[in-house]
């Protein structure tokens, strides 16, 4: 087998354990791609990256549902904590697309949405900060704070707790935060007139427009 | 089994449970609940929305309560997993009140279990389900739904705002924005003559402290009145929703356990769904001593309910525990489209024929996926009573109902991914006389009368 043919029946196995939602196997497979030699951001940005990315799109276009979007998830989250940490070991530092801290307002409970989300960004190599549920405004900014952190993202599926959204960007308006980082908002509850109107840099209906909205922010702030 | 104080009992499991990341609780629901719909053999045909399947019925309560029994419940708050035996569960479902009194005086209404194709009309407790609407003409909405005739118990909607300045849960502004709410749903059954009503919940309320702070019997709500205890998806409780329980018990009222299975979503497909929803129905029987049950199925994608999935689990789910128990339970459909188009007195009727024939008292209704303010009236909602009563005297059999959720379906799926969203309340009403407009009326003249060549016996209706 030479090594372009090993190499691709290295990423057949990784792409089938991601798709299958297999961590161990998933895990494995990476490992596997390590010991002969595979640099771990190839495995990310040719095997990792475009399979969860092809398995967000099937989630989306339903022809499966979440329970295998999550798994898929978890196992690509295992993967790139195993190449993290090869890259570590190496003496190299870890690339990121950038850092999104992430959550949904304070009162709101319901965080699948967010979670999708969660999911698409890491496989499209960002680095998230999960906030989880009910978060207070001030603690979305200290965290953006503390990991400078590239965007803020805030989700209410409930229309009474969208006001929470419209905190976190009078905060970063009142602490003079607002060119600092990216504000972007969704959720059930959320309309672009809404986000408009709070004054935030973006919203998205869908998970995967969530990722083209990070994208594109982050490309123009590079670009400026 | 439980000791005396089955409360306290939820309480020290949800401290002493097995610990579990919720990702895994997820992960493991999601593994059981489909080798429980292999094991059963339960079944999705799209061209079978409404199954006349007693056999599959009783294999998808015997799924669900296997489900529960299996994964039981998940604490939010202590990552703990709250479990029952399965004689538990039963014990519990053998208590739960068949029988309801629903509102007081002569306006109370009796809401009984409901069995398939059964020949008793199916009561409409309805309002705004939540969805959410302005302060500026809550009022008049709120009366647009208590003055149908073929409603009998109305829901607040979830107001945004409160003296212009948006409402933030957990704060003060929610309670004052859930009283006001509560005492304008009291105000809107007063001023059409019906003031012993049944006022379902007080949706502005998002925390216990919110939904408790309507416990007023003088001018909010009385103990004939409800609240809802909601679940998270899927399976999911909190401290915030249990607190409520306590304190609902005492003040007498009725406890609505509020669900809302995604298809699509951690139950999988609409047979897993179904699954899902029955031990959601248990979860709601045994933690938190529901009076009633409001299912509220709901799309991953639209937020609907009126597609295939959608009817499949109100059929099937409905079936399970109509053979299988004695609760009292509703639905509710949640539509893509808005108050003043035709499509959404489709999804309405579709819906509200399956639940008729499926054991369910209605609830509803929901528009526009539930996210556009104020788009949604007391006619679709009136409309839904309608129907009900009109498939139900007509002797609809599940058989029919499949049938005529078929033939309404191609009249507006091609709008799941382009909703026609209509109009908000204020343009399709007249403020002053809260009668449609004659646009709106004539969208319901034309879909009673395709529900009427469909097979549909109506008698007189307040627009014909």
């Amino acid at each position: 087998m030479n090594g372009s043919s090993l190499l691709q029946e290295i990423a057949k196995n990784l792409i089938n354990a991601l798709v299958q939602g297999d961590k161990e196997a998933a895990v494995g497979a990476a490992q596997y791609a390590l010991d002969q030699g595979v640099p771990p951001l190839t495995l990310v940005q040719e095997v990792i990256v475009p399979t969860l990315t092809e398995v967000g799109k099937r989630f989306e276009e339903l022809e499966i549902f979440l329970p295998e979007l999550m798994a898929s998830g978890e196992a690509g989250n295992a993967c790139t904590a195993l190449l993290e940490q090869e890259i570590l070991n190496s003496g190299n530092q870890v690339q990121s697309e950038g850092t999104v801290v992430i959550g949904t307002a304070k009162g709101d409970i319901h965080d699948i949405g967010k979670n999708i989300v969660i999911s698409l960004l890491k496989a499209h190599g960002y680095k998230v900060i999960d906030l989880g549920k009910d978060v207070p405004a001030a603690r979305f900014i200290d965290e953006a704070e503390n990991s400078r952190a590239d965007v803020i993202a805030t989700s209410a599926l409930m229309s009474i707790t969208r006001a929470g959204c419209r905190e976190v960007a009078d905060l970063l308006h009142d602490r003079k935060l607002m060119d600092k980082y990216h504000f972007i908002v969704g959720g059930g509850s959320i309309t672009q007139d809404y986000a408009d109107e709070i004054g935030a840099d973006g919203f998205s209906e869908t998970g995967s427009g969530a990722v083209e909205l990070v994208k594109s922010l982050l490309q123009n702030m590079r670009g400026a | 089994m439980f000791t005396n104080d089955r409360l306290l009992e939820i309480f020290q499991r949800s401290r002493r449970g097995q610990y579990m990341k919720e990702v895994e609780y997820d992960l493991l629901l999601a593994r059981r609940t489909q080798e429980l719909v292999k094991e059963f053999n339960i079944t999705f045909d799209s061209n079978l929305v409404c199954p006349a399947d007693n056999d599959m019925a009783d294999r998808v309560f015997q799924a669900g309560l296997q489900l529960f029994v299996d994964v039981g419940a998940y604490h939010l708050d202590t990552q703990r997993v709250i479990k029952f035996s399965q004689a538990e569960v039963l014990d519990a479902l053998r208590q739960a009140p068949d029988t309801l009194y629903l509102g007081e005086g002569r306006d109370m209404v009796i809401a009984r279990h409901r069995n398939i194709e059964d020949p008793t009309p199916p009561l409409n407790l309805t309002g705004p389900a939540g969805q959410p609407c302005s302060e500026e003409h809550y009022l008049e909405l709120m009366i647009s739904y208590a003055q149908e005739p073929y409603v009998h118990a109305i829901e607040s909607g979830a107001t945004l705002t409160y003296h212009g300045a948006d409402i933030m849960a957990g704060t003060l502004m929610e309670v004052k924005a859930v009283q006001r709410d509560a005492a304008t749903a009291r105000e809107a059954i007063r001023r059409v003559g019906k003031p012993g009503m049944h006022i379902g919940d007080a949706a502005t309320g998002m925390t216990a402290i919110g939904k408790m702070a309507a416990s007023e019997p003088t001018r909010l709500l009385r103990p004939c009145d409800g609240r809802l205890v909601a679940q998270m998806c899927e399976l999911k409780t909190n401290d915030d929703q249990l607190v409520r329980i306590p304190h609902l018990l005492n003040y007498g009222s009725h406890i609505i356990n509020l669900m809302t299975p995604l298809t699509g979503g951690i139950g999988g497909g609409p047979a897993g769904v179904a699954v899902v929803s029955v031990a959601e129905t248990l979860l709601g029987v045994v933690c938190y001593f529901a009076t009633y049950h409001y299912l509220s199925i709901t799309h991953i994608k639209w937020t609907n309910n009126s597609d295939p999935w959608g009817m499949y689990v109100l059929a099937m789910t409905g079936q399970a525990m109509a053979r299988n128990a004695h609760i009292v339970w509703t639905d509710d459909p949640f539509c893509v489209n808005g108050a003043g188009t035709v499509e959404n007195l489709y999804e309405v009727a579709g819906h509200a024929i399956i639940g008729s024939v499926c054991g369910y008292q209605q609830h509803g209704v929901g528009s526009t996926g539930g996210n556009m303010v104020d788009h949604h009236t007391g006619l679709e909602a009136g409309w839904q009573g309608e129907v009900g009563i009109a498939a139900t005297r007509s002797g609809v059999t599940r058989e029919q109902a499949n049938e005529i959720a078929l033939k309404l379906l191609p009249l507006y799926k091609d709008t799941f991914n382009n909703p026609k969203l209509g109009q908000p309340f204020h343009e399709l009403y007249n403020p002053q006389t809260i009668t449609p407009n004659m646009p709106w009326q004539d969208c319901y003249r034309r879909a009673k009368e395709t529900l009427t060549k469909l097979g549909l016996t109506f008698t007189h209706g307040p627009y014909d």
